[in-house]
């Protein structure tokens, strides 16, 4: 296994616009996520139910990837938990990505909660053939 | 079947309160990965005229799972295959949860089961189950050896 893509262990990322209510109390989770290698590149999904194309944030910067997904609550004001199996917070995860990647074609896709990315690699040019002079 | 039965089963509400215990005063807490130890989980909420159930299914489609009620259990079953059929040797990492899933969760008592709605949005399914209304009092008779006792009010004298 390369390193083209390695998941940056768990930072809160004080950058991000995790401030926006700072009187409200917000959890951050870390999605589940797939990486798979195809045949020009890779490809990572992640889990963000919840999160919808206008509240989520891709971003690249460096070499480092990061997602953002901000989820608003599941229940109505005053709703009372009475069981819980998971909780409801906001999405982050951050990959280092290598160079390998071609950080100007990724592309990504939200669809019913699952993000899509796909990070191609950086096309390598076909080896030329140096001509040898001849005296 | 297993049929589910509410409660905080495996102490996660209390660790999360915990949490919100220690993390009091500070606007972030940073989780774990979230590996589900179910799929999908379930949060029950109790609203003023309701109760609603939600649960995260990323990825799915409303045709891909089934919702069915009966004596009190619901139940929600469906598959999360891989779209794309990814060999299993071209994965680096694989934490999301595929294949078949099915819940089975015993309703709370006293609810319209006639008016249920449910919603699919963003990967998050959310069942509505509307309370049945108060019922008024109402007394039952009592037979004895001296035959039935009469509920309406013997004059005093």
């Amino acid at each position: 296994m390369t390193d083209e893509i390695a998941p940056v262990p768990n930072e809160p990322e004080p950058s991000l616009p995790v401030e926006a209510d700072s009187s409200a109390e917000r959890y951050v989770f870390q999605p589940a996520i797939d990486i798979y290698d195809t045949d020009d590149g890779l490809v990572l999904r992640a889990d963000l139910p919840g999160v919808s194309p206008e509240t989520l944030e891709l971003q690249v910067q460096d070499n480092k990837l990061t997602l953002f997904g901000r989820v608003s609550p599941h229940a109505p004001d005053g709703a009372r938990l009475v069981h819980q199996e998971y909780g409801v917070g906001d999405f982050l995860r951050s990959f280092i990505l290598s160079d390998d990647v071609d950080h100007e074609r990724i592309t990504a896709k939200l669809t019913q909660g699952v993000l899509r990315v796909t990070l191609p690699s950086v096309q390598k040019p076909s080896p030329k053939r140096i001509p040898i002079d001849v005296d | 079947m297993p049929v589910f039965r509410w409660g905080r089963a495996w102490g996660l509400g209390d660790l999360e309160r915990e949490v919100d215990r220690l993390m009091h005063g500070v606007n972030l807490s940073l989780q774990g990965v979230r590996l589900a130890r179910q799929f999908p989980p379930v949060n029950l909420y109790e609203l003023e005229d309701a109760y609603l159930i939600s649960a995260e299914l990323p990825g799915a489609n409303a045709e891909d799972f089934e919702l069915t009620i009966q004596s009190g259990v619901l139940t929600i079953q469906g598959r999360r295959d891989d779209p794309e059929q990814v060999p299993e040797e071209r994965y680096r990492r694989q934490e999301r949860f595929h294949g078949s899933w099915q819940r089975s969760l015993n309703l709370p008592e006293r609810i319209d089961e006639e008016r249920l709605s449910a919603r699919f949005d963003d990967g998050i399914l959310k069942v509505t189950l509307p309370k049945l209304a108060e019922t008024p009092v109402r007394r039952i008779p009592i037979e004895g050896t001296d035959g039935p006792r009469a509920i309406e009010e013997q004059p005093r004298d």
